[in-house]
């Protein structure tokens, strides 16, 4: 038996068979399923015990402790098991080859879209569907001042296209410095070259409404794709994600964010607790530190989404895989757990929140009746790490079962 | 105002977190016993109840029936966990970014790591904040193999550090400890991009070989008359030479080499090195070990393991597929159950930096994925504890709970392998070091 896993794991190929993903169906299934006996963590209330979720066609239809399952139904036994809603992950680079991700000579590209280059190969994806993270918002990086645009998409699916949940994912910025080779390079100038960059876009946009007031005559002015992106944001269609770490580059994009009237959620926030009064006054959404190993912050980074719930902040976690692997966002919850935060709060800060942050919160995020059937299935503790996944279900079907995967 | 007042506290609180706080060697001498708690000695059964005495810095007694002398301290932790300090097999804890490797040259068996270590850091450096223990230590990590960087073939002379101690030499516990060496992609990447040699494996596999030769060639020649016995007899003596003399305890068994291998053909070089030169060989990283873990069990070669949730890939972020397809997270399970002698480690860059291995700190929390996976408990805290000290070699005084040893102890609040558990008291060499109220 061990002499099959040594020939397997020689053999890429072999190893993603064997990987558990399982291949996506044409359709969710038209018979009902109902898991039954779980403990579920709705995400929407407190948790319920030995509950039922029915769904059909890929959106639940009934969930509670009463609930009958409907005759015909396949009924699937969780008794011991506890059940959460697919969870998501605001800021995540998969899906790309990391060579994709930031077009350095070009230091404003918010014409640049992440939608472009992304694979519908499984190995992209697997690690994120495994750890039960079922909708990322992923986009490019951070190296440009804008890298482009994000989009939120379902980790497993028929198709890249039928996977899209929004096509607006928010437009990425990032403050701070910069790489010394070329302007921008310090804090000051990329908050100049931002301002800058959308009081050209209220310009292109007059020219444009000029055009149209005049009852279209004449030439119409050329097309800029960079500016139609900055539009977007400046008209609400569209919000901007901020790479921010320091605390007077978040004070500075949330002067940006009130002198141009767009919406904004500040990603990674390291120091986003000495500002945490001024972000609460700002109402803007915080994406915090992925904590889950890879980097030693200091306790008050780690406490970061205890200080924003205290203040009403917005929040959640992110994994900016491959920074953390997607498939420890529970890792990060259970971190915050840690530092002071509830298990309601940590929960609701890798699922109902970002789907908020993200504007999906009608089909994602929590489990409740109406909204797809992205569920997962946990041996144990949700929060733990040392409990596993054991199956997950988006859009209704199976798409890791942990029983398919080689020993 | 409330803002500037919060960030000056911080910078306080950075500044106290230097790992040597001053000669207070009049506390090592008072005697403290821990009581009530649930001990792991990790050499023996778990003991519930139990008491753990130290004296002048090493462990007195451990077990139910203790005598505690008149005038010790007593400490109750009712409900909590005591165990021996967390150790960490592998981490670049307290070596500056810089100092790491010296790429200009691929093999450097001269270098010593520990002429690296800046425990105390160098105040107004920036650098200052990779020092910090209190998240190490709030982690219950009390000691740390440290050694060079990955970047090029032979590093250098690696070393056991304690996390905290009065004074510098106080956190030495061994030097050298190993020789690190790197096999894989690594330091082939290292010289391609400047269009040197070794820039392929092949080349760097040659380069390492040759070296061993000369060593063993030197060592024959150090032993044969030229040494210092030679040169009472009139002899010249051989002109001494630091990288072979380094290379020479190797190949005479004195310290094992520390082999850095992920993909199974790096790991079957390594094998057959250590079989060509008679050397004692540690696996280091072993992403893909698993896949040759009967051969790595028959011959009793260890393996110090990268974490288990972000396996440590030889300086390479993110795992090339094609090198590495057989990274699987319950690696260290399957060892452990081949019979494989296994440490977790967290390959760490210290403080506040990112890089390839997780922050020591959650060494215990990485650990506990093993346990979702199946391996025991008992295994779990021995891979982190008790197994570590011996393949560092400093068993002797480090890794269990056992009369004798030195008082490094951690009590826990609750289950070590739970992600919400705190370390709420550290001692190391029986002081206390770290405190954290609940």
């Amino acid at each position: 038996m061990r002499f099959t896993i040594c020939n397997v794991g020689l053999t890429f190929g072999a190893v993603v068979a064997a990987s558990g993903a399982a291949p996506a169906p044409a359709a969710p299934q038209a018979t009902p399923v109902a898991l039954v006996g779980a403990r579920i963590h709705t995400a929407a209330g407190p948790a319920i015990e030995n509950g039922t979720i029915v769904f059909a066609d890929g959106v639940i239809t009934a969930l509670g402790a009463g609930v009958a399952p409907p005759v015909g139904a396949d009924v699937v036994d969780l008794s011991g098991m506890v059940v959460m809603p697919g969870m998501l992950d605001n800021h995540s680079h998969i899906g790309a080859d990391s060579r994709d991700l930031n077009e350095f000579p070009v230091r404003f590209g918010p014409q640049h879209r992440i939608r472009d280059v992304l694979s519908p190969d499984d190995e992209f994806w697997k690690g994120a569907v495994k750890g039960g993270v079922t909708t990322v918002i992923t986009g490019p990086g951070s190296g440009e001042v804008s890298s482009g645009q994000a989009i939120v998409i379902k980790t497993w699916g028929e198709s890249i296209d039928e996977r899209v949940v929004k096509e607006r994912g928010g437009l990425k910025i990032a403050m701070g410095r910069k790489r010394p080779d070329q302007s921008p390079t310090t804090s000051m100038a990329v908050t100049a070259m931002l301002r800058a960059k959308f009081i050209e876009a209220q310009e292109y946009q007059a020219r444009w409404d000029a055009w149209e007031e005049g009852g279209q005559e004449g030439p119409a002015p050329p097309r800029d794709l960079a500016m139609e992106a900055v539009v977007r944001v400046l008209t609400g269609e569209d919000r901007i994600r901020a790479h921010v770490h320091q605390a007077h580059d978040i004070l500075a994009i949330i002067r940006l964010s009130q002198e141009f009237d767009f919406s904004l959620a500040i990603h990674h926030s390291t120091e986003a607790y000495k500002v945490a009064d001024d972000i609460a006054e700002a109402a803007i959404d915080v994406i915090g530190m992925p904590l889950f190993t890879r980097i030693a912050l200091a306790d008050e980074v780690m406490a970061t989404g205890t200080l924003m719930n205290e203040k009403g902040v917005r929040f959640t976690f992110h994994t900016d895989d491959p920074v953390v692997g997607s498939k420890w966002q529970r890792g990060n919850a259970g971190l915050g757990m840690r530092y002071g935060m509830s298990e309601q709060d940590a929960l609701e800060a890798v699922t109902i929140n970002p789907a908020a942050i993200a504007g999906v919160e009608d089909r994602v995020g929590s489990l409740e009746v109406g909204k797809d059937a992205d569920i997962v299935v946990l041996n144990g503790t949700w929060y733990e790490v040392s409990t596993l996944v054991t199956r997950v279900y988006v859009n209704g079907m199976v798409a890791y079962d942990r029983e398919g995967e080689g020993s | 105002m409330s803002r500037r007042a919060r960030i000056g506290a911080v910078g306080v609180a950075v500044l106290a977190m230097a790992a040597l706080d001053g000669g207070r060697a009049d506390v090592q001498a008072q005697a403290v016993a821990l009581t009530g708690g649930l001990v792991y000695p990790i050499s023996s059964e778990p003991v519930a109840g139990g008491t753990v005495l130290f004296v002048d810095g090493r462990i007195a007694a451990v077990g139910v029936d203790v005598d505690i002398p008149a005038g010790a301290e007593v400490v109750d932790v009712t409900g909590s966990v005591v165990m021996p300090g967390i150790i960490d097999a592998m981490s670049y804890y307290g070596i500056a970014g810089e100092d790491m490797n010296e790429v200009p040259s691929p093999l450097t068996p001269e270098l010593r790591i520990i002429e690296a270590f800046a425990p105390f850091g160098t105040f107004g450096s920036g650098e200052a904040g990779e020092i910090r223990v209190r998240e190490l230590l709030s982690g219950g990590v009390t000691a740390t193999y440290i050694g060079p960087g990955d970047a090029t073939v032979v590093g250098g002379q690696g070393a056991v550090v304690k996390t905290a101690g009065a004074r510098f030499d106080d956190l030495i516990v061994r030097e050298p400890a190993a020789i690190d060496i790197t096999l894989g992609g690594r330091p082939a990447s290292t010289y391609r991009e400047q269009s040197r040699s070794p820039s392929t494996r092949m080349a760097v596999v040659a380069q390492l070989r040759d070296l061993l030769v000369r060593a063993q060639e030197w060592l024959a020649g150090s032993e044969s008359g030229s040494g210092d016995e030679g040169a009472a007899g009139g002899a010249a003596a051989a002109p001494r030479n630091l990288g072979m003399e380094a290379l020479a305890r190797m190949l005479r068994g004195e310290i094992p080499a520390r082999v850095q291998a992920n993909a199974t053909r790096d790991i079957r070089v390594a094998i057959e090195l250590a079989e060509e030169f008679g050397f004692e060989l540690v696996i280091d990283a072993g992403a893909g070990a698993h896949q040759m873990r009967d051969e790595l069990a028959d011959r009793g070669i260890p393996v110090v393991l990268g974490p288990i949730s972000h396996p440590y890939i030889s300086g390479e972020e993110i795992p090339d597929p094609g090198d590495y397809g057989g990274v699987d997270e319950r690696n260290a399970v399957w060892l452990n159950e081949a019979g494989v002698h296994i440490s977790l480690a967290s390959f760490s860059r210290g403080f506040g930096r990112f890089g390839p291995g997780v922050a020591g700190q959650w060494l215990l929390i990485d650990a506990s994925i093993a346990r979702g996976h199946g391996m025991s408990e008992a295994d779990v805290l021995r891979a982190v504890t008790l197994s570590p000290a011996e393949v560092l070699g400093v068993a002797d005084r480090l890794g269990s709970l056992e009369v004798g040893k030195d008082a490094d102890v951690v009590v826990f609040d609750g289950d070590p392998l739970s992600i919400r558990t705190w370390a709420t008291q550290v001692y190391v060499g029986g002081r206390l070091v770290y405190e954290r109220e609940n």
